[in-house]
């Protein structure tokens, strides 16, 4: 499991967020460069349709391969009083052979992405991982080198930390006390409002210019 | 990392397998000086198709559905658990010459998935011996649940060394020995060593967990055979 907010912020203040998290985290930055692959499964496989994450992590010398299942945000009356996304996620990591595994048992490539931008780790009631990336598209298969973005003038934020079924709640309530600071330090490097409205079923924040 | 050689017992033609074999199996390991030391189990799994059409899948016989669904995905694959790695889990699908190596959390992932199922398990379950440079398991596989023998294996694994083709020597000395013990004991069938194509799984000279799954998978493939024979 694992609790998460996801929002968005102008390219333009990437370098000013990234000032604030070194301040706020107090850990050193890491380069992200995730080529994340979605695979859907094929007609008449699975009980129900199927879909799987297999990710390369491409940022360290050697590529590593982690496969990740996402599976539905908790809902209920539970649910409700928390205000941050609460989902299952599973992962392994895996050789590099995972990619032509899926595609022989019947899945296929639905969508590819590649991930750039930087990450910040750091505990804090809960183990909480920061990462501001821009989504990148490939124009053609698999060319991450060729990899040109999808929205240049904005970039995810995504706060997350691994939780279990026995202890979201204290999780969920560290990721919302991080907020708490970091919401108001956002708004406070003029890049404009800070807004997040628990109404949302996916728990957004956005960290948006808004003039 | 070390290099292993798997072998499992073929019997003769007419006969079948017997608990005694073991027994006398570990038995030629103690009187070639193995002690024991420690027990020895995996686990294989074999993992088939759940498809949203059950009927068309259930009879392959004339469903047009049935045959085009086989064409998009393998008939079953197998899930390999190593005593020696336990956070490990191992995939081989010999169809298709893909071994993959993953955490033992890749059988959540399958689950969550819901595509393929776990159907069969097969346990080997025995002892493990050292015997100067050699490290043996001998034990018999059998069903999740179930006493039923279906065949008896062997680990041979040579320690000293990781490279498959310089340790190539020592195991083949090592396996006429060993013949040359069971034979004394005029058992109904010998042990056999098949010898795999690494190179076909993408895999080196080194030795790793990754040769292990391809040992297994090719056995397995030689058991059914055996059985449908």
């Amino acid at each position: 499991m694992e609790c998460v907010v996801q929002g968005i912020i102008e390219t333009q203040h990437v370098d000013a967020l990234e000032t604030l998290l070194q301040g706020l985290c107090g850990a050193p930055k890491e380069r992200l460069r995730v080529h994340e692959l979605c695979l859907k499964s094929g007609p008449n496989l699975g009980v129900v349709p199927s879909e799987v994450r297999i990710l390369c992590d491409l940022a360290p010398p050697s590529p590593s391969w982690t496969v990740r299942h996402v599976g539905g945000a908790m809902r209920g009356a539970g649910a409700e009083q928390i205000s941050v996304l609460v989902r299952t996620v599973v992962e392994s990591k895996v050789s590099n052979a995972a990619l032509r595994f899926f595609y022989a048992l019947g899945y296929k490539l639905d969508h590819e992405l590649l991930k750039v931008g930087f990450a910040f780790r750091f505990h804090r009631g809960a183990h909480i991982t920061v990462t501001v990336t821009s989504a990148n598209k490939m124009p053609k298969l698999h060319a991450t080198e060729e990899a040109v973005p999808i929205t240049p003038s904005i970039q995810m934020v995504e706060i997350m930390a691994p939780a279990a079924a026995d202890n979201y709640n204290e999780v969920a309530s560290s990721v919302t006390c991080f907020l708490r600071i970091f919401g108001p330090a956002v708004t406070s490097l003029k890049t404009g409002g800070f807004y997040w409205d628990c109404s949302y079923g996916s728990r957004c924040c956005c960290l948006s210019h808004v003039k | 990392m070390t290099v292993k050689w798997l072998m499992h017992w073929q019997p003769n033609p007419g006969t079948s397998l017997s608990s005694q074999i073991l027994t006398e199996a570990c038995q030629c390991v103690e009187a070639l000086g193995g002690t024991k030391d420690g027990r020895w189990k995996s686990s294989l799994t074999f993992y088939r198709p759940m498809t949203r059409d059950s009927s068309a899948a259930a009879s392959a016989a004339s469903s047009a559905s049935a045959a085009a669904a086989a064409a998009e995905h393998p008939r079953d694959f197998l899930g390999l658990a190593l005593q020696e790695q336990p956070n490990k889990y191992f995939f081989i699908l010999r169809t298709h010459r893909i071994i993959v190596e993953a955490d033992a959390s890749i059988q959540n992932v399958m689950e969550k998935l819901q595509s393929y199922k776990a159907r069969v398990v097969l346990n080997f379950e025995g002892s493990q011996y050292q015997l100067g440079d050699f490290q043996l398991r001998v034990g018999k596989c059998v069903p999740n649940q179930a006493e039923s023998l279906r065949g008896i294996m062997m680990e041979v694994e040579y320690l000293p060394l990781s490279s498959i083709e310089k340790s190539r020597q020592v195991l083949e000395e090592f396996f006429d020995i060993w013949q040359e013990a069971v034979s004394k004991k005029s058992l109904p069938g010998h042990f056999m060593h098949i010898e795999s194509n690494y190179a076909d799984f993408g895999l080196q000279d080194h030795y790793t967990s990754q040769h292990t799954a391809v040992q297994y998978g090719n056995c397995m493939a030689q058991l059914i055979a055996a059985v449908r024979n």
